[in-house]
């Protein structure tokens, strides 16, 4: 998650679910809490019988919303707008600029001070897009958004890094050019007027959602976010959540109990498999994974471009080869850079959406699918089928037979004989799998914890672990490519692969793969006990170095703690890094050290013992006094003074500003969703992102801005009944019984417009498909006044499909391919439709 | 999977969610009605000729002379055939009916379908002792044997005495069992309903003894015995069915007013008034008109008491159904 | 909701268990309908899409002893809808509904076969090797809570978990509950829990009150519920009955105005057959 990563250091949710319980205000945008994390609600009821205050904003009023005081109704895709004019609103504010408080906060936790290069300019200045935009490229050149100032390069390093950079500052605040006058500036036009004329929500509402928040914020109380996807599913989705970041550093709610941000993640172990990435372009602990460019070429040459001087990613050696050294063992030597050449390198886009068009055009010939499904998951849906149907194999492994392996014969075009089984060649292989109660395994939940759960029951059949799966079918190639000497050959011989394995079924040991994620001495095996102990010279294995630790040097693993407590519980699982469970928690105390107030009290300096002390792990050097001002050729943590609570940043402080990391700009900015019914109110020259991934190509039609055919702004989202494209829970009858049918809501208004009775069969429509559905008609859903006029604003669950026991029209037969530029993630949240009475096929019977 | 529940409700299209459920629940029941359907009616009319005959038949025993013979025997057989498939309709009722015997496990006084059981028992004990008693006399069973002989040893004055409570039992205890429900219709009237079935009981047992006397002239007196029990037991029962119409307002009385239950509500009291009414006419007619007329009204009398129980069960549903009955009953209810 | 609604009182048994329904912190997840569900091995219904908000199971029955209930009361009657709510589900309301284990049972009393018990902890079971299937119980309940299975022919409801409880397991619903908007323990400490939320609600403007207790949901001989909860609108609108009744404080009293009946009765056969004896007309 780049929106919290490029500002904060780490992508993940800067706080806990539990700490929740301690807000004075908690902001729900963005996620439908309440139906997609019930139990991580569970803490939000908490505050709210404590008496916080619960503000939900969403299109839909939604169980979420019946627990909260104010639901504010927004346009969905016009969240930055929202967040940004709370920016603008806070920092133009009586008790933001008299409160001492936040000044303090911003001028030492964050880079307010800091003076931007003067060739930066804003988009304000440039209608719509910043200094370095290339047309043709649709890109930008980030240089001219670096800090003004110096950089050095370090000298006698053991492996080479970025140079150290040394910024102007301004600790008056007053330079026109430092961050703070900067981000002041490109706010100014945010007000509440915009917010009523793009948003759709009402002026006193907004100051009314501006003032809680405001009120709720300082020294004795803080105000926690809480999103999900209704935030990162657009084609600006990371900015706005950097927006966010940006609003929670300047009103003081990081790092500190019951504030921050969390990041609620979907499926039970989402975080985990960013830590440990399924992702195309992470290795495990956010390295970035090597590219097939001159940069990367060899480790030092990776080293060289990727390695910061300053911040805990100064070590980024002793993580990297730790990880080379869990991974190819005796073959990862100093002479052969630790295996670096095994590692494939990436050459392009290998996203989702991208492979999809990839198999579509032939590109790719197989594919696995394991814990997904496509079929009804994927945008564009329609698309995703032609793009299965065009495969020389897959294999589907899941505990149903879901529609991405029954497509072939049951797909709505095959049923409607658009489309023959016998021309489709792909082979399907279906291999059932174990669920997550049929084996042993950790799931790392939404705020990094890592929970260690016991198998239940024996799986059915031939039901396997992904474990098992894997590790098999590692050991048979190894043993295909033991005598070939390609290259290809090479890499997968080099593999370590030798667990364990234990049971009639032959399961991979996962108490040994814990250990090795873990981390552990090469010579003895020993386990290491935190990520301080790994090393750059190949003496330390690490699968995952913040999960360094996860396993203690006694053996003990400890994500299967249990032992629960009012505050941190810091007995409970193992949350990484080193257990933290607030992060950048330096920031709870102020710049001395001293609890910013006795009812907000989480870590702070003890002067006696020359240590940060309190309630958690401190996420901050445990021994670095707050007075500690670093030396001026000093490097990695050791260049952070003591006051810089954000240890994975450059410079230790979050950023108000970001020079470096996010690809559509250093600071956040509205377009309007690619699919939208109005002009961008800021920038009529710019109406959309400037730089987001676009597929166009005619099996991808996007509809023009205020297309009169597709009137309609829709938006997908969850049931609490149902679990994303619906194989776990559609097959089930207990489940399938609560949400039987696939429905779209639409507002009283717009029902009677249209002459949609409740329960009426309706057909929503787009250029790239058409899905029917029930008609549920609730006043829950509302037209929303936009730029003047009236937008209607649909929304529809995503869940069904045509398999299982509940079934539906498939609403991704209408999404598009288009994605944010940072994380990729296509933009399901909020595009254009027209929905009509009637059924997809007429004289069809109920 | 086989369709477990179904329910109506009174949405009307197109409302938008909200509007209509600020009163009630999307116009669902409150409660759950009962299963009860046409074994059940029939069980009520016969075991309201039966306890009806058999009231009849011990009252003429008892205090009637040599001409009341005739009651006597006929009511004695009537009680007992008709109380006969009364265990089976209720068996057949039942979702375990091989669980029957279960009821025999305990007596509740609280419970009317517990005592009902028992006091069905009782019925049939008496019943059939009634039955042995008259067969006997009646040489039916022949003379020298020992069941005869046995039979006529039976005290038959204690027998008809004895056999009058759960008669009476028999008759009305079907109305209080309904009453002790939470079907708003028939707890609203739980107090009248036991009533009513007695009188209903006796009416229909009177017209159909009236019927069984037949017009033979031996018969006579025994038939205008009846008959002018009949005349009161309808007076009774016209007077009971305006109460409960009154009674149940217009909310809770909705059923007895409208559709099929409604329907056979007003066929009940057309019938009972009817029957009344041609009695009454009856008296001032010229034989063999009269004759006829009160033939016609003992038929009428017999198909009003299948009218009034086939309402009050069905009614019973339509108004388990109905949310603002049970919200009206439970509103006033203290 | 006069202020007197929020008293809770019951005449239940010390040593009773029973369950706190708190409403305004049930976020309508349906973990407990599916939990029980599950527990109990239950079939799934066979239902459709309904249009009801998101309640596609309608009501309790015998397939379905947790009942999840959507009440949306968004707009008001011109149809505008509010932006400031009341702190606490008002404008979506969510009930968890259940067998109310009442202290004295309609079904039980009603039950001819004594199938129905009231168990050590205190709450009401049906035991299933008893019941025959007569169906009384269930128009017996004034809160239409059993029913006959179609596919058993035997009555069923929750049974408080009996099984779990008797293994020291708390009952599977309020286990699954997320929220602890299910509450499950002694009845009489929850009634002082609930009194303090009822309170403590009320102090923030909501108009919460005590549905179940005697005062309310325990008046007409029921004597309060052992499974109660806490409501912020009138009864009806969840579609519990406002004043419910035991049906059988209706048997004593009907069986006596039959008995009048049948004395009458009795008299005037008596006397009319007397008539007859006394020869009159030939
Ligand atoms: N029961 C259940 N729980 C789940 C899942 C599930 O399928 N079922 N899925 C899991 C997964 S994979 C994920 S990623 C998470 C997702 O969790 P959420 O992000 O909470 O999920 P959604 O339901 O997709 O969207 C949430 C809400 O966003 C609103 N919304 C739509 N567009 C906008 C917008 O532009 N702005 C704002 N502010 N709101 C908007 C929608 O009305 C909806 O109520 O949930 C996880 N939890
Ligand atoms: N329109 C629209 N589209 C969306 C979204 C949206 O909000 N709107 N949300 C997006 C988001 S956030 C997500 S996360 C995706 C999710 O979309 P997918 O990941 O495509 O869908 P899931 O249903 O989560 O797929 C998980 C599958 O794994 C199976 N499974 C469960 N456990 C195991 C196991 O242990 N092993 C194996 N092999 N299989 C298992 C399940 O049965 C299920 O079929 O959809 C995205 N698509
Ligand atoms: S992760 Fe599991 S327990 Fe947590 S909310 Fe989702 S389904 Fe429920
Ligand atoms: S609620 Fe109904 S079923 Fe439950 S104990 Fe009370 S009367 Fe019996
Ligand atoms: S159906 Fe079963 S539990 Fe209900 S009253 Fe009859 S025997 Fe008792
Ligand atoms: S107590 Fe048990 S049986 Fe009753 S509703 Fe809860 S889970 Fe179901
Ligand atoms: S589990 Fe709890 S929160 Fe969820 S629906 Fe049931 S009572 Fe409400
Ligand atoms: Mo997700």
């Amino acid at each position: 998650m780049p929106g919290l990563g490029a500002r904060l250091g780490r992508g993940g949710a800067t706080t806990t679910l539990a700490s929740l319980a301690d807000s004075d205000c908690i902001v729900i945008m963005g996620s439908n809490m309440a139906e997609n994390h019930p139990v991580g609600f569970r803490f939000v009821v908490k505050a709210r019988q404590r008496g916080a205050r619960v503000i939900h904003v969403d299109p839909r009023f939604s169980r979420t919303s019946a627990l909260a005081d104010l639901h504010v109704p927004i346009r969905p895709g016009s969240d930055l707008v929202f967040l940004g004019a709370l920016v603008n609103y806070v920092l133009n504010s009586e008790r933001w600029n008299q409160d001492s408080f936040f000044r303090e906060y911003v001028l030492h936790y964050t880079n307010a001070s800091v003076i931007v290069s003067p060739e930066f300019r804003d988009t304000e200045e440039l209608a719509g897009v910043f200094s370095g935009y290339d047309p043709e490229q649709r890109r930008y050149d980030p240089t001219s958004w670096r800090y003004a100032g110096e950089a050095r390069p370090l000298e006698g390093e053991r492996w080479p890094c970025r140079p150290r950079i040394e910024p102007e500052r301004d600790p008056t605040l007053q330079h026109p050019n430092c961050a703070f006058q900067v981000v002041k500036r490109h706010f100014a036009r945010y007000t509440p007027e915009l917010v009523e004329a793009v948003c759709g929500v009402p002026r006193e509402l907004f100051r009314e959602v501006a003032e809680t928040i405001l009120a709720n914020s300082g020294r004795d109380r803080t105000t926690a976010f809480c999103y999900a996807v209704a935030w990162t599913q657009h084609t600006i989705g990371t900015q706005i959540i950097s927006c966010c970041a940006l609003l929670q550093l300047l009103l003081g709610n990081i790092g500190r109990p019951g504030g921050g941000i969390l990041a609620l993640r979907g499926h039970a172990t989402i975080q985990g498999s960013t830590d440990i990435p399924t992702l195309f372009d992470l290795l495990p602990g956010y390295l970035k994974m090597p590219r097939a460019v001159p940069e990367h070429a060899t480790l030092a040459d990776y080293f060289a471009t990727e390695r910061p001087a300053t911040g805990l990613w100064y070590d980024m050696p002793k993580f990297m080869i730790s990880l080379l050294k869990a991974w190819y063992g005796d073959a990862a030597t100093p002479e052969n850079d630790y295996g670096y050449a095994f590692l494939p390198k990436i050459g392009g886009d290998y996203s989702f959406q991208s492979i999809l068009t990839m198999m579509k055009d032939g590109v790719i010939k197989g594919l696995f699918v394991m814990g997904m499904n496509p079929a009804v998951g994927g945008q564009n849906a329609r698309l995703a089928r032609q793009a299965l149907a065009n495969l020389d194999w897959l294999v589907v492994r899941d505990v149903h037979e879901i529609e991405t392996a029954s497509f072939w014969y049951d797909a709505p075009e095959v049923r409607n004989g658009e489309v023959r089984p016998q021309d489709i060649k792909t082979e399907v292989f279906f291999l059932p799998a174990a669920i997550a109660a049929e084996k042993d395994g950790t799931f790392t939940n939404t705020h990094r914890l890592v929970q260690w759960h016991d198998k239940a029951v024996e799986p059915p059949g031939d039901a396997r672990s992904e474990a098992h799966f894997v590790y098999h079918l590692g050991r048979r190639l190894k043993e295909l490519y033991a005598e070939d000497e390609s290259p290809a050959g090479q890499q997968i011989r080099a593999l370590t692969w030798d667990y364990p394995t234990v049971g009639p079924h032959g399961e991979p040991d996962l108490m040994a793969v814990a250990r090795e994620i873990s981390g552990y001495r090469f010579a003895d095996g020993r386990p290491v006990a935190g990520f301080h102990e790994l090393a750059d010279d190949g003496s330390t294995a690490c699968g995952c170095w913040i999960y360094a630790g996860m396993v203690t040097p006694e053996g003990e693993h400890l994500a299967k703690r249990r032992r629960g407590d009012d505050r941190a519980s810091l007995d409970w699982g193992f949350a990484w890094p080193a257990n933290r469970r607030i992060l950048y928690n330096r920031a709870s105390a102020d710049p001395q050290g001293r609890p910013w107030s006795e009812r907000k009290k989480w870590i702070w300096w003890d002067p006696e013992q020359g240590r940060w002390v309190g309630y958690d792990v401190p996420d901050f050097p445990a021994t670095k006094p707050p007075d500690y001002s670093p030396p001026p050729d000093a490097r990695g943590l050791a260049a952070h003074p003591g006051t810089a609570p954000f240890v994975m940043m450059l410079d230790g402080l979050g950023w108000l500003f970001v020079p470096v990391g996010l690809l559509d700009g250093p600071l956040p900015t509205h377009y309007e969703p690619w699919e939208t019914p109005v002009e961008n109110l800021l920038y009529p020259a710019q109406p959309r992102s400037p730089v987001a991934p676009v597929f166009v190509r005619p099996d991808n039609p996007y509809h023009e801005i205020g297309d009169p055919r597709y009137p309609c702004v829709i938006t997908t989202y969850r049931l609490t009944e149902h679990h994303t494209a619906g194989g776990m829970s559609r097959w089930v009858p207990w489940l399938a019984e609560l949400q039987p049918a696939g429905f779209v809501e639409i507002s009283p208004e717009l029902a009677r417009e249209l002459g949609i009775a409740n329960g009426d069969w309706v057909v929503v429509e787009t250029a790239r498909g058409s899905a029917e559905a029930r008609a549920l008609v609730t006043e829950r859903v509302q037209p929303l006044t936009v730029a003047g006029r009236t937008v209607h604003v649909i929304g529809m669950p995503w869940h069904f499909g045509f398999g299982g026991l509940a079934t539906g029209g498939i609403a991704n037969e209408l999404a598009t391919l288009v994605e944010d530029p940072n994380s990729l993630i296509h933009e399901a949240k909020s595009f254009t439709c027209r929905i009509r009475k009637g059924r997809l096929r007429e004289g069809e019977r109920e | 999977m086989p369709e477990l529940r179904t329910w109506r409700h009174r949405r009307a299209p197109g409302e938008p969610v909200s509007a209509e459920t600020r009163e009630s629940y999307y116009g669902l029941p409150v409660i759950h009605g009962p299963h009860w359907r046409w074994p059940i009616v029939f069980y009520f009319v016969l075991g309201g000729l039966a306890g009806g005959s058999a009231v009849l038949a011990a009252a003429a025993r008892l205090v009637g002379g040599d001409w009341a013979r005739p009651i006597v025997r006929v009511g004695r057989y009537l009680a007992f055939l008709a109380m006969l498939p009364g265990p089976l309709l209720l068996i057949v009722d039942l979702g375990r009916p091989e669980r029957f015997h279960h009821m025999l496990r305990v007596v509740k006084f609280r419970s009317p379908m517990s005592l009902g059981v028992w006091g069905l028992i009782g019925f049939t004990a008496t019943a059939f002792l009634s039955l042995l008693r008259q067969a006997a006399t009646d040489g039916l069973l022949g003379r020298a044997n020992v069941v005869a002989r046995l039979a006529r040893r039976l005290p038959d004055r204690i027998l008809a005495g004895a056999s009058l409570v759960p008669a009476f039992f028999l008759a009305g205890y079907t109305g209080v069992l309904l009453g002790a429900t939470a079907v708003p219709l028939w707890a609203r009237n739980a107090l009248r309903l036991g009533p009513l079935f007695l009188c209903s009981a006796l009416s229909s047992a009177a017209a159909a003894l009236s019927l069984l006397l037949g017009s033979r002239a031996e018969t006579a007196r025994a038939r205008h015995a009846v008959e002018r029990v009949e005349r009161l037991a309808l007076v009774g029962e016209i007077a009971l069915l305006e109460a409960v119409r009154l009674g149940s307002g217009p909310v809770i009385g909705r059923p007895l007013a409208e559709g099929l239950a409604g329907g056979a509500f007003a066929g009940a009291r057309a019938s009972a008034m009817g029957a009344l009414a041609l009695h009454l006419l009856a008296a001032v007619s010229p034989r063999w008109l009269g004759r006829a007329l009160r033939l016609v009204a003992s038929l009428l009398a017999l198909g009003g008491a299948f009218l009034l129980r086939s309402s009050i069960v069905f009614g019973g549903h339509r108004s388990a159904e109905d949310p603002d009955a049970t919200f009206e009953f439970t509103r006033a209810s203290r | 909701m006069s202020s007197t609604t929020g008293v809770g009182r019951t005449r239940a048994r010390p040593g009773a268990f029973g369950f706190l329904t708190d409403t305004t912190l049930c976020i309508g997840c349906k973990a407990c309908e599916v939990a029980c569900k599950q527990w109990n091995q239950l079939p799934m219904d066979d239902f459709g899409f309904t249009g009801m908000s998101y309640d596609n199971t309608g009501d309790l029955g015998a397939t379905t002893w947790r009942h999840v209930a959507f009440i949306e009361r968004i707009a008001d009657r011109e149809g505008r809808r509010p932006a400031r709510l009341q702190p606490f589900q008002s404008n979506w309301l969510m009930l968890s509904d259940v067998c109310k284990h009442c202290v004295n049972a309609g079904c039980m009393e009603a039950c001819p076969t004594g199938a129905i018990i009231r168990t050590e902890f205190d709450t009401v079971v049906i035991q299933q090797d008893i019941c025959n299937g007569c169906g009384y119980c269930v128009p017996a309940c004034p809160f239409g809570v059993p029913a006959l299975s179609p596919l058993d022919g035997k009555a069923h409801k929750c049974t408080l978990c009996y099984d779990r409880l008797r293994d020291g397991l708390e009952p599977a619903c309020s286990k699954a509950c997320p929220t602890d908007a299910i509450q499950f323990g002694p009845v009489h400490a929850l009634l002082d829990r609930a009194k303090a939320r009822v309170a403590e609600l009320r102090a923030q403007g909501v108009e919460a009150h005590l549905y179940g207790d005697e005062a309310l949901g325990g008046t007409g001989g029921i004597g309060g519920l052992n499974a109660f909860f806490i409501l912020t609108a009138p009864p009806e609108v969840y579609n519990l009955p406002a004043k419910p009744e035991l049906p059988q404080r209706r048997v004593l009293p009907g069986f006596l105005t039959s008995a009048l009946a049948a004395l009458v009765l009795g008299i005037a056969t008596v006397l009319a057959f007397r008539r007859e004896k006394e020869g009159h007309r030939a």
